[in-house]
């Protein structure tokens, strides 16, 4: 077995995020990869990632069975990160795509790519698309520089890759 | 500038006009008497220690840093005829946290200690800003 350290630097989880308005939602790879790969914004100083990916359920009991009966139903994916808020990723943006916040403000569907530990050769990482939510940037006295959490809403399922 | 620099030229400022002098020494003993003791009624400031810490953690090591700097200054004097502006000193003093710009913290901490026929006024500023 192999542990999925993320502690060096060519380790670190990187979030690349394109909202450059295109529809790449037959190939989500061609926003990261092919024609969109100039319009990725990465998202830097994470805080923590967390990737939420279980599919739902439903019971049921009867009167004919000792146990509970479940189907599976769609499942709700999201991915959600807290970072520390920088100037470029926040308000500029990357060529085409928006800063954070205004892709949320404008509600832009943005396509998503996350690197479970580095983006070399042989890197597992898993992409998608949906829209930004739960931005609220927050600051105060004893910890004055603005921190976010933010969620990416996931439309479909998630997307399976190796770099 | 340096912090204490820029602290000692504002109380120097400050309390010009009062029957409080300041010293632009470091606050060292001679014969194991402090010199704020040896020479009453003067304004002594200590020189700064510092530490830096980590305010936010970011998986990609753009981490966030806070400096909190300390630096403790002294006024001693009689503590049978105190001076009739001492009140104006100390409070002057505190201001001067306030020049000490771009601190998220700008702190100052009083305390007072009575040895002898003397008293000290032991000033204890506090200042924190972001660092990378």
């Amino acid at each position: 077995m192999a542990y999925i350290p993320v502690n060096s630097t060519a380790e670190f989880v990187r979030l690349e995020i394109n909202a450059d308005g295109v529809d790449y939602s037959a190939n989500v790879a061609a926003a990261f990869d092919g024609t969109g790969s100039a319009n990725v914004l990465v998202v830097p100083a994470l805080q923590d990632v967390t990737v939420n990916a279980t599919p739902g359920t439903f019971r049921w009991k009867q009167l004919d069975s000792l146990s509970e009966k479940v189907v599976t139903i769609p499942s709700t994916n999201s991915v959600a990160v807290t970072m520390v808020l920088d100037d470029t990723a926040f308000f500029t943006g990357a060529a085409d795509t928006p800063g954070i916040f205004e892709i949320t403000n404008s509600k832009t569907e943005s396509y998503f790519r996350l690197y479970w530990q580095g983006n070399t050769t042989g890197d597992k990482y898993i992409e998608g698309y949906g829209y930004l939510e739960a931005l609220a940037p927050t600051v105060n006295p004893d910890a004055p520089v603005w921190t976010s959490p933010l969620t990416i809403a996931v439309t479909g399922d998630y997307y399976t890759g190796t770099v | 500038m340096a912090i204490r620099d820029t602290l000692l030229a504002n109380v120097t400022t400050a309390i010009s006009s009062s029957s409080i002098g300041v010293s632009s020494e470091l606050p060292w003993a001679s014969g194991d008497v402090p010199l704020y003791v040896k020479n009453m009624k003067k304004f002594y400031l200590s020189e700064e220690s510092s530490a830096t810490t980590q305010l936010f953690a970011t998986i990609d090591r753009n981490d966030v840093f806070q400096k909190e700097t300390a630096i403790t200054a002294f006024i001693t004097v009689d503590a049978k005829n105190q001076p009739s502006d001492i009140e104006t000193v100390v409070n002057s003093v505190i201001t001067s946290r306030l020049a000490i710009a771009d601190q998220s913290v700008n702190e100052c901490a009083v305390a007072t200690e009575t040895e002898d026929d003397r008293i000290t006024y032991t000033f204890e500023y506090r200042f924190v800003t972001i660092t990378n």
